[in-house]
């Protein structure tokens, strides 16, 4: 009998703390003076692809921070996170909530590209306008795709689009080899694919030797190695994310491979010089829209790291770029979505970086230069704009 | 691409190889708690997940490597290894235990099937991998190091490396010393015993529960040994490693004959050559469903795996 | 603890027809009416609390009666069942962005394919039992994803986009934002399924399926044709799967094979054990608390796979068959046993 109480108190008490504690984490933010704001964030917060969205959440996070010290007695921005794992399926429940709670003004991301077209359609019924620190893909907004831009008018990126991105990682991979054998390989992620699918077409004949397509839970890369080998490569662009491209280019490497290696902005993360030795690494170029928080001034750097508790990661200067357009607006007085798409659409401000940001009609960011850069001794350097 | 399969044959060889040993070392830590629960531990692959957890940071914090140090050699090399090697086993190991205690022990003695702890290894496991993912704050982690990956020899071309050599011999040490152990001592026959008949091995006045515990130690254990190759080898380790790792090694374990040691040192010898050469010949991208077609005819023809379901060859 | 089962069981059997009339229509209007309190204590944070009945909760509840005929009703270990609702839904996304067929129309097709690929499936796979079946539904599931990852005409990783929604039906209107309708519909689907399921178990299949289920050599010997048994529930399970993989795709109007992973064949399997293998009603139960917990625990933000799994770990303790397990010997005894 004893033991049947115990058993009844601790179902009691489960089911407690799911309805009960849900009313304690909207209280916080209305203790501050100042009035409230409210943005939101959408990725992959938890599962296995969290790691995007923790690091792009912190730059967010970052940004607000600043902001609202800054602003200390007039706005308190407060964050909403939600998770959509970076799956559609998880994005088109978030998003019919996100996209009727009308506090919330303004919507940082959605991190990945198909969680994004999965809520467009209910961020589009409620006007909130969004902006994309990574979500790549050419379609969301290209007027010439089926059915027009699906994301106009809400979606805007700081990000450049794998139209733009491809072509530079290429041009940028090939630089300075006299004739290059190019070997392509993609992660068969939405992003990777992408990348190479606007690759291909400006590849000159005969520069490209292999492609292969590799899922992004490869950890060994022996049967891509002894293709690359035996396409005789001297140029290997790797089409994914830096958790897997480090593994690879230390197997590339270790196998003799001398050649050159390259990636796109999902390898340019601030915590590849960690994943690999500094000898694999060296000479490695990237690609990225943006540059990354430490080559911009280690003094920036340290202070992320100082307020956020963990150093600046993947797609970090994009998501304080994506913040700060918000709140700017913000700072000029807009608090309803109406006011905040027309500010969004005519906003003309600095990145973080320097560039200049300003959307053009269908929500990419204009001008959209290609930065490039090379690791140097186990640490990331701008090496100027690719042209 | 025939002519250029026979130029890369050994180096992909070699490089199946040393995955493949891997794969066997995961797999005997499925068999064998299959062999003694007949149950799916769902949460083996996690354990390896922690263990390679264990390797980097003995490497990293323990031994203070970074990625531009020097590398370690002679004694010193051998001693770090040594020691990561044994901490792995032994953190992997208790892990192991300890699930058996939460997810299998009271539905073990309620005789609750072999669903429910299936499902309570799953929440196992989701507890593990998320654990892990928040300490990690969600990013991949790498060994620095230790070990200078030289070349030994050349055999046709092919390259013989150190680390793949390491992980060869010291898997085939591994697995010889479990043969021995369930072949030759008490332990190993209680083991056997409790694998043919439970109810039978009780009444002999076998302890079924320390039996279960010191199964599931031991393919824990082997499991960790698993976890500390593949940082060797691979060097990169996160939360998310796990699963797809664990599908494999049980695919190998299953291709072999489930619950059969023997079985789970071919299947994933045969798992790691066949998605080796299947990716170089098809496309990396077709590497799981031609593991998928062969494990299909495996079945098809030998129901019960390439060498029959039992803890060792003999089953009366 | 209260047999919840047992007493619910006990006020059915013991009511009469128009009481038992009554019992039904009330739960049915109380279930249908779940969209409308949105704004009590059920409500979700931060996802919205009518897009998380529509799926996960029913999508799931469709999905685990489905696989509940496999597992619960013939004891066949399935992992790979996002396969069917996968082959639905692809189904619905090619022919709905190629061809000029509607919903309604494709729902037949969406169902006989993926029976087709149950019956495909199903002839090699059930040859062999246990552990092995569970592998191999598991390759085949991932093997679908696959296929869609790396086809063109599949849309790759890219997916298929702007997939149409049903056109109305008795006037009823559908679009991507009407979660009641979609509520409703999948609603009837399960009513739908309930009972033929139901009809099935009383009738010879379901004593079949059981002997299996109890033990398959003995049925064998008994002259039940334990295959044909099999296959049946094995393709009747994968047709309430494509059946659901259909209406998902008409409301998400966009698929890629990121939605159909292992982790929701797993989730499906939990759902059914959880609440309560063999019986429609736990495993319902089962679906519903399952679906609904991971969004209802939102506030926990990033731990709340963790504190599911904790859930997990600790209800397959508590009550090891499950929140309202099966009788141990259904139908097998008349009613009047207890006490």
């Amino acid at each position: 009998m004893n033991k049947k109480i115990q058993r009844s108190l601790a179902v009691v008490s489960a089911v407690a703390l799911v309805f009960g504690v849900a009313s304690a984490s909207t209280a916080q933010a209305a203790k501050q003076k100042g009035k409230v704001i409210y943005l939101a964030f959408q990725g992959p917060l938890t599962g296995e692809e969290a790691q995007v969205g923790q690091d792009e959440v912190a730059g967010v996070e970052y940004a607000i921070k600043l902001f609202n010290k800054k602003y200390k007695k007039k706005y308190v921005v407060s964050l909403v996170k939600a998770d959509d794992q970076g799956s559609p399926a998880e994005a088109a429940k978030v998003a019919p909530g996100i996209a009727s709670n009308a506090k919330i003004i303004g919507l940082i991301g959605a991190a990945y590209s198909g969680a994004t077209i999965a809520s467009l359609p209910f961020y589009k019924q409620r006007n909130l306008p969004m902006v994309s620190p990574s979500a790549t893909r050419v379609s969301i907004t290209d007027p010439a795709s089926e059915g027009g831009a699906m994301g106009f008018p809400v979606f805007h990126r700081v990000v450049v689009t794998d139209k733009v991105q491809g072509p530079s990682l290429f041009k940028l991979a090939t630089k300075g080899v006299s004739t290059p054998k190019v070997f392509i390989i993609d992660d068969q992620s939405a992003y990777g694919v992408g990348l190479v699918d606007y690759m291909k077409p400006g590849i000159p004949a005969g520069q490209s030797v292999g492609f292969d397509s590799v899922s992004d839970k490869t950890t060994d890369w022996s049967a891509t190695i002894a293709k690359v080998k035996t396409a005789g490569a001297n140029v290997v662009i790797y089409t994914g994310y830096f958790p897997q491209a480090a593994p690879l280019f230390k197997q590339l490497r270790d196998s003799g491979y001398t050649g050159i290696l390259a990636g796109g902005d999902g390898v340019l993360s601030p915590t590849l010089p960690t994943l690999a030795p500094a000898s694999v690494l060296e000479g490695v170029r990237l690609t990225a829209g943006t540059v990354p928080l430490a080559e911009i001034s280690a003094k920036l750097e340290a202070d992320f790291k100082k307020k956020m508790g963990k150093a600046s990661g993947v797609y970090a200067a994009e998501s304080i770029d994506a913040a700060n357009v918000f709140l700017s607006c913000v700072a000029k007085g807009v608090s309803t979505r109406d006011a905040m798409l027309k500010c969004v659409k005519t906003y003309k401000g600095k990145s973080l970086a320097g560039a200049t940001i300003k959307f053009d009609i269908n929500g990419d960011v204009a001008g959209g230069t290609m930065n490039g850069f090379e690791v140097r001794s186990g640490v990331i350097k701008f090496t100027g704009p690719i042209k | 691409m025939i002519g250029n399969f026979f130029d890369q044959f050994w180096s992909l060889t070699f490089g199946g190889l040393s995955l493949g040993f891997i794969y066997i070392l995961i797999a005997l830590g499925y068999t064998l708690v299959y062999g003694v629960l007949r149950m799916i531990n769902f949460a083996n692959s996690e354990i390896f997940m922690v263990g390679t957890f264990a390797t980097v940071i003995v490497v990293r914090d323990l031994f203070k490597f970074t990625q531009s140090s020097e590398y370690a050699t002679g004694f010193r090399l051998w001693f770090i290894l040594g020691v990561a090697l044994i901490i792995t086993m032994s953190v992997s190991g208790l892990l192991s235990v300890v699930v058996e205690l939460v997810a299998y022990r009271r539905l073990r003695r309620r005789n609750s099937g072999v669903l429910a702890p299936l499902i309570s290894a799953i929440g196992v496991s989701m507890v593990l991998a998320e654990s892990v993912r928040i300490m990690t704050d969600s990013r991949p982690v790498a060994s620095p190091r230790a070990m200078e990956k030289k070349f030994l020899g050349e055999f046709f071309d092919a390259g013989i490396r150190l680390d793949n050599t390491i992980i060869v011999v010291a898997a085939l040490v591994l697995f010889f010393i479990l043969w021995s152990f369930i072949n030759r001592t008490r332990l190993g026959k209680a083991i056997r015993a409790v694998s043919m008949n439970p109810s039978a091995a009780k009444l002999m006045g076998i302890d079924i529960d320390k039996i279960v515990s010191a199964t599931f130690l031991i393919g824990g254990v082997l499991t960790g040994a698993a976890g500390f190759f593949y940082v060797l080898k691979y060097e990169n380790t996160g939360s998310s490693i796990g699963f797809e790792l664990g599908i494999a090694a049980f695919t190998a374990a299953i291709i072999g004959g489930i619950g059969n040691i023997k079985g789970a040192f071919f299947g994933g010898l045969a798992l790691g050559l066949l998605e080796t050469y299947a990716s170089f010949f098809l496309g990396t991208q077709w590497k799981a469903v031609t593991v998928f077609i062969v494990l299909v005819l495996v079945l098809y023809t030998k129901p019960s795996g390439l060498f029959g379901e039992s803890i060792t060859r003999t089953r009366v | 603890m209260i047999n919840i089962r047992d007493k619910g069981v006990e006020i059915w059997e013991n009511s009469g027809k128009t009481t038992r009339i009554a019992i039904a229509t009330l739960s049915i209007a109380l279930v249908a009416s779940l969209p409308f309190m949105g704004g009590t204590i059920l409500n979700t944070p931060i996802a919205s609390y009518e897009s998380v009945l529509v799926y996960p909760i029913a999508m799931f509840v469709l999905m685990a009666i489905g696989l509940n005929i496999v597992i619960g009703k013939s004891g066949l270990l399935d992992l790979g069942y996002v396969a069917f609702f996968a082959i639905g839904a692809y189904t619905m996304g090619l022919l709905g962005t190629k061809t000029g067929l509607n919903a309604w129309e494709i729902l037949p097709i969406g169902i006989a394919m993926s029976m087709f690929a149950g019956l495909v499936l199903g002839v090699p796979a059930l040859k062999l039992r246990g552990d092995y079946l569970a592998i191999v539904t598991l390759g085949f599931g991932e093997i679908v994803r696959i296929v869609a990852l790396n086809l063109g005409p599949l849309g790759r990783s890219e997916g298929i986009i702007g997939i149409p929604t049903p056109p109305p039906i008795f006037g009823v209107e559908y679009s991507f934002d009407s979660h009641r309708v979609y509520y409703w519909t999948l609603l009837i689907m399960i009513l739908v399924a309930i009972w033929m399921v139901r009809r099935l178990s009383a009738r010879r299949a379901g004593r079949a399926w059981e002997s299996i289920r109890e033990d398959e050599d003995v049925a064998e010997l008994l002259g039940v044709p334990t295959f044909r048994y099999k296959i049946w529930a094995f393709v009747l399970g994968a047709s309430v799967g494509g059946a659901a993989g259909v209406i998902y795709a008409s409301k998400t109007l966009f698929i890629a094979p990121d939605n159909f992973t292992l982790q929701i064949s797993i989730l499906i399997l939990a759902c059914v054990v959880f609440g309560g293998m063999g019986n429609i009603w736990g495993v319902i139960l089962g679906a519903v608390v399952l679906g609904y917990l991971p969004d209802r625990i939102r506030f926990l933000s990033e731990a709340r796979l963790l504190v599911f799994g904790l859930v997990l770990v600790i209800m397959m303790n508590l009550r090891p068959d499950g929140l309202l397990p099966r009788k141990k010997r259904e139908k097998a005894i008349p009613v009047k046993e207890k006490q």
